[in-house]
C-alpha cells in the first residue's frame, strides 16, 4: 500500500518536473545562447552550454540600436504609469468602498462597463485623439490614458472593503477628515494592496507592445518591447543579438519577480476569488 | 487668509464632496480615455480616412458592409476562433491538472508554482525570440532533440499548416501557469472536510477531484474561462512579433488585421475600426453567454 503511495508520488513528481523543465528550459537555453559566439549558434548539433562565453552578442545589441534609450523609455513609462495610477485608483477605490455619495453605484457601475471594452476597440480613437491633441509621441500621450484602470480600482476598493469600520470611526473621534482617514490610517495599512499593484503595474507596463508602439513612433520615444521586437523578424539571420536583446528585455522583471514573487502570485489568486 | 483657506478645506471635507473629489481623476481617465473613444470608434466605424484623419469622408456602413466581402476578413475571424477556442481549453486543462496536484502548500508546490508562473514577467516579444530560435529548423535545441529521435525536420513557424499550432502552443505555454495560480487559490477554499469524509467512505483522488473539487470551484473555473476567452480574442503581441499573420495569414487574427489596416501601408483607419466593433461585438456576445450560463448555474 505504502508502496503503491510512494509510486504514485515519484510518477507525480516527475510529471511535475517534466512541466518545469518545459518552462524552462527556452529560457535557459535563450541565456545561455546569449553568450554564444555567432558561429558556434549556427553550428549543429546545437548545444545546451556555451563553449566560449563571450559578450559580442551584447556588444552587437547595444550598437545597433539605442537601447540605453529604450530601457530609460520603458522604465520611465512603466514608473510613472504605475506610481501614478496606484494613487489614483487608491483614491477611487476607498471612495467607491467607504465613503458615501450621490450616484456613488452607478459611477462604480460605469468603471465596471470600462472592463469589457477591449483595448483594440479604443485603440485607433484614442490614437486619433491624442494625435489631435498633439500630444502624440510625447510622454503626456503616454501617461495619460494610463493613469487609471479598472483593475487597480477594483482591487483596491475589494481591499478597502475588507477593512473594518472601528477605524474610521476611531479616527472620525480623533478629528480627521475624511482624507485624514484616508491618508493616516487607511492608506498605510493597504501597503499590501498597494505594493501588488506597483508589482502587477510595472511587469504589464513594462512587457507592453500594442500601447506603446501605437502611441510612439520616433526611435527617441520607442520603448524596450518595441526595440527588441525588430530584432526578430521573419528573415534575421543573426540570431546571437536577438537572444541577447530577449535577455536583457527579460532581465529587470525577472529581478522584481525574483525578490516580489509573492507579490505577483498573491494578486493574481486573488483576482480570481472574488468572483 | 488662514481662515478662507479653512473654509475652501471645510468645503471639501464635508459630506459626499470628500466621494467626488476622490473618485474625480480615476473617473476624468476612464471618461475620456476609454469611453469617449468608445463612442467615438462607432463614428469612425461609418468613415474612410486615413492614419492623419485628413478628408474623412462619410461611407455609412460601407464598411462593415466591405469587410463581409473581404476573404481576409473571415480569413482572420476564422484564425481567431481557432486560436481561442484551442488555446483556452488547453491551458485550462493543464492548469486545473496541475493546481489539483500542486493545492497543499508545501515547499516544494510552491517551488513548483513560482517555476510555472514565470512566463508571466516574460514579454511577447522575449517568449516569441525563446521559441522561434529554439524551434528553429537551423539551428534550435528542440529541433536537434526531435530530429535525433527520428523525426523529420519541421518548420514550426514557416509551415502554413503548423504555424498556427506552434503560435498556440507558445500562448499555452506562456498562460497556463497563470490559470493554475488562480485554481489553486480556488482550491484552497473548497472545505477540508468535504475531502476528509470521502476519503473516509474510501473514494480514490480521482473521484474526488471530479466529485467535490470541480464542482467547488465553478465560480473560479467560469473566471478564468470568460478572463481568457476575451483576453485570447484579443490576442496580437505573440503572433505579431513572431510570425506577423504568415505564412500566408495563416496565423493572423482579428487584432492583427485590425493593426494592419489601420497603421500598414493601406491606412484605413474606418475600415479597421469598423472591423474592430466586429471584434467588439463578438466579445460581447460570448461574455454575456457565458456569464449568464454562469448566473444560471450559481442558482442551480
Amino acid at each position: 500500500m505504502k508502496q503503491k503511495r510512494k509510486l504514485g508520488n515519484f510518477i507525480k513528481f516527475m510529471i511535475l518536473s517534466f512541466v518545469a523543465a518545459i518552462i524552462l528550459l527556452p529560457v535557459l537555453w535563450m541565456f545561455f545562447s546569449s553568450f554564444r559566439a555567432a558561429k558556434e549558434i549556427i553550428s549543429w548539433p546545437p548545444k545546451f552550454l556555451p563553449h566560449e562565453w563571450v559578450f559580442d552578442n551584447y556588444r552587437k545589441v547595444f550598437k545597433r540600436a539605442p537601447m540605453m534609450t529604450y530601457i530609460k523609455n520603458s522604465a520611465i513609462f512603466a514608473v510613472s504609469t504605475t506610481c501614478l495610477s496606484c494613487m489614483i485608483n487608491s483614491f477611487a477605490g476607498y471612495a467607491f468602498a467607504r465613503l458615501h455619495f450621490r450616484g456613488k453605484n452607478v459611477l462604480f457601475t460605469m468603471c465596471l462597463m470600462t472592463m469589457m471594452i477591449p483595448f483594440q476597440v479604443t485603440m485607433i480613437p484614442l490614437f486619433t485623439m491624442i494625435n489631435k491633441m498633439g500630444i502624440y509621441d510625447t510622454w503626456a500621450g503616454l501617461i495619460l490614458p494610463r493613469m487609471a484602470g479598472v483593475m487597480g480600482i477594483f482591487m483596491m476598493r475589494a481591499f478597502f472593503v475588507g477593512l473594518p469600520l472601528e477605524l474610521e470611526e476611531a479616527g472620525r473621534i480623533d478629528g480627521l477628515t475624511d482624507y485624514g482617514i484616508f491618508a493616516r490610517i487607511m492608506l498605510p495599512l493597504a501597503k499590501p494592496a498597494l505594493v501588488t499593484q506597483i508589482v502587477l503595474g510595472l511587469n504589464g507596463a513594462w512587457n507592453d507592445l500594442l500601447y506603446p508602439l501605437l502611441m510612439t513612433s520616433n526611435v527617441r520615444m520607442r520603448m524596450l518591447s518595441n526595440g527588441v521586437a525588430l530584432f526578430v523578424g521573419q528573415d534575421t539571420t543573426d540570431y546571437g543579438p536577438a537572444f541577447a536583446a530577449g535577455v536583457v528585455s527579460m532581465l529587470p522583471m525577472l529581478l522584481l519577480y525574483l525578490f516580489g514573487q509573492r507579490y505577483f502570485v498573491e494578486g493574481t489568486a486573488t483576482s480570481g476569488l472574488k468572483g | 487668509m488662514m481662515d478662507w483657506l479653512k473654509r475652501v478645506r471645510n468645503y471639501w471635507s464635508s459630506g459626499s464632496r470628500t466621494g467626488y473629489v476622490m473618485v474625480a481623476p480615476a473617473i476624468l481617465v476612464l471618461l475620456i480615455f476609454n469611453i469617449i473613444p468608445l463612442f467615438a470608434s462607432f463614428g469612425i466605424s461609418l468613415l474612410d480616412v486615413n492614419v492623419l484623419f485628413n478628408n474623412p469622408k462619410f461611407v455609412g456602413i460601407q464598411n462593415y458592409l466591405e469587410a463581409f466581402r473581404t476573404p481576409r476578413f473571415w480569413n482572420s475571424l476564422k484564425n481567431t476562433f481557432i486560436f481561442t477556442f484551442l488555446e483556452v481549453p488547453c491551458q485550462m486543462a493543464i492548469g486545473l491538472a496541475l493546481a489539483a496536484v500542486l493545492t497543499r502548500n508545501k515547499w516544494v508546490n510552491k517551488l513548483f508554482r513560482s517555476i510555472y508562473f514565470l512566463p508571466i514577467i516574460c514579454s511577447a516579444t522575449a517568449v516569441g525570440i525563446m521559441w522561434q530560435l529554439i524551434l528553429n529548423s537551423n539551428i534550435g535545441y528542440v529541433s536537434w532533440m526531435l530530429r535525433s529521435i527520428g523525426l523529420p525536420k519541421i518548420s514550426f513557424l514557416k509551415d502554413p499548416e503548423i504555424a498556427m499550432y506552434t503560435v498556440i502552443f507558445m500562448s499555452v505555454w506562456r498562460s497556463f501557469g497563470i490559470s493554475t495560480i488562480i485554481f489553486v487559490a480556488g482550491m484552497q477554499e473548497v472545505p477540508a472536510e468535504l475531502y476528509e469524509s470521502a476519503d473516509l467512505d474510501g473514494a480514490s483522488k480521482f473521484r474526488e477531484f471530479f466529485s467535490i473539487t470541480l464542482p467547488g470551484i465553478i465560480p473560479t473555473i467560469y473566471f478564468v474561462l470568460i478572463t481568457r476567452l476575451i483576453g485570447s480574442m484579443q490576442v496580437f503581441d505573440l503572433i505579431f512579433v513572431t510570425t506577423g499573420g504568415g505564412p500566408n495569414f495563416r496565423t493572423e487574427t482579428m487584432v492583427n488585421y485590425i493593426y494592419s489596416r489601420a497603421f500598414s501601408s493601406d491606412t484605413r483607419l474606418g475600415y479597421a475600426t469598423a472591423m474592430s466593433e466586429c471584434l467588439f461585438a463578438i466579445i460581447l456576445i460570448i461574455s454575456i453567454l457565458f456569464y449568464r450560463r454562469m448566473l444560471k448555474d450559481e442558482q442551480a
